[in-house]
């Protein structure tokens, strides 16, 4: 800011706008919080995804393994087979999630760090 | 007084419609608050569109609208995805009418019906598919079968990541539909919670403000999860359309 200051005094109508600028610059600081807010907005959306994702997961899982042993006629195996890969599939799922929701993380404390 | 909660979700039809082979053409009360979301949408936005280098009010409210999508877009998915942005900004903000309308005295919320959010949700999917094989062809199934694993870990893989994409559609759809619902059933339960304990009169009367504050906080809430299931569906969106353009992730 200073060096923008230094360049200013040459005319008086940029310096009026420099002026402007880092009060605006300061109001916005005062009113920073948001970024906290927003944060937890898409905190609470990750933990519907992750919930629904786990359950509906197992659901479909069934559901499939279910369909086969219906046309089929294969007995309650293919049902418990969807029933384990279901469960393994959800918890994929959210491994995944978690890891994004982590890089995620990281980018923004890099981000936080340099500014 | 209706006092069913669940009476606020039942269809009725405003104007019979011929049976289309499987199609009943019926416009229900469901399909005209579709209109009024989609024709809100088109109104807001006709309204919001100016060219103007200093924008307005509205024009900033369009502006905003077209940067928050934009930046979702582009983030979530990358800037070659930007051919869908038209896509993901519509079933926004159709999705976000739809939860913000219904949060209206006397209007119905399509979105708390299954039928209407799995016929959202599985379009998504459905696109994201065929646009995957039309842009990568038959590479497209890698998406199933991550690369660099030990030949025998695919027989295990590969099912999982088949049930994983088809519960994509339903998870999508039933985490917009089960939030919407629950959300006005507990609201109607909490009110007439109130009628209940003012009618039973005496010290019950005075008691009724609890169920007064508990509604008062319950459509604060609904009006966030109206945002926030709008804005997961659309993120959601981006990333699945992250297979189009990405197949080996």
């Amino acid at each position: 800011m200073s060096d923008k200051n230094g360049n200013s005094s040459n005319s008086p109508k940029t310096s009026d706008l420099d002026d402007l600028e880092q009060r605006l610059e300061d109001a916005k600081q005062r009113h920073a919080p948001e970024v906290e807010y927003e944060n937890d907005n898409s905190l609470l959306g990750m933990a519907w995804r992750i919930s629904t994702e786990l359950v509906v997961a197992v659901l479909v899982g069934c559901a499939l393994g279910y369909g086969i042993d219906y046309f089929a006629g294969t007995g309650p195996w293919f049902i418990i087979l969807g029933l384990v890969l279901g469960l393994a599939a959800g918890l994929r799922n959210t491994f995944r999630l978690v890891l994004e929701m982590e890089a995620e993380e990281k980018k923004r404390l890099e981000k936080q760090g340099k500014s | 007084m209706a006092n069913d909660p669940m009476k606020q979700f039942e269809i009725a039809p405003i104007v019979e419609g011929p049976q289309l082979g499987p199609i009943d053409t019926t416009f229900t009360n469901s399909s005209l608050w579709m209109f009024i979301a989609v024709f809100g949408v088109i109104i807001l936005f006709g309204l919001a569109t100016g060219r103007k280098l200093i924008p307005g009010r509205l024009q900033s409210l369009g502006e905003i609208c077209y940067e928050f999508i934009a930046d979702m877009v582009k983030d979530t998915t990358g800037p070659e995805a930007m051919k869908f942005f038209p896509f993901v900004f519509t079933i926004f903000f159709f999705i976000l009418f739809a939860n913000l309308l219904g949060m209206n005295p006397w209007a119905f919320t399509t979105t708390s019906h299954l039928a209407v959010t799995a016929a959202l949700s599985f379009f998504v999917v459905g696109m994201v598919f065929v646009m995957g094989i039309v842009k990568n062809g038959l590479r497209f199934f890698k998406i199933f079968a991550p690369s660099g694993l030990p030949f025998i870990m695919y027989f295990l893989i590969v099912p999982i990541e088949i049930i994983s994409f088809i519960a994509r559609p339903v998870a999508l759809s039933v985490r917009l539909f089960a939030n919407m619902m629950a959300g006005h059933v507990m609201l109607k339960v909490f009110a007439i919670f109130i009628a209940w304990l003012i009618s039973l009169g005496g010290v019950y009367w005075a008691a009724a403000i609890v169920p007064v504050i508990g509604t008062t906080a319950i459509v604060a809430l609904e009006f966030l999860v109206a945002a926030l299931q709008a804005f997961v569906f659309a993120i959601l969106t981006c990333v699945y359309l992250n297979d189009v353009y990405h197949v080996d992730h």
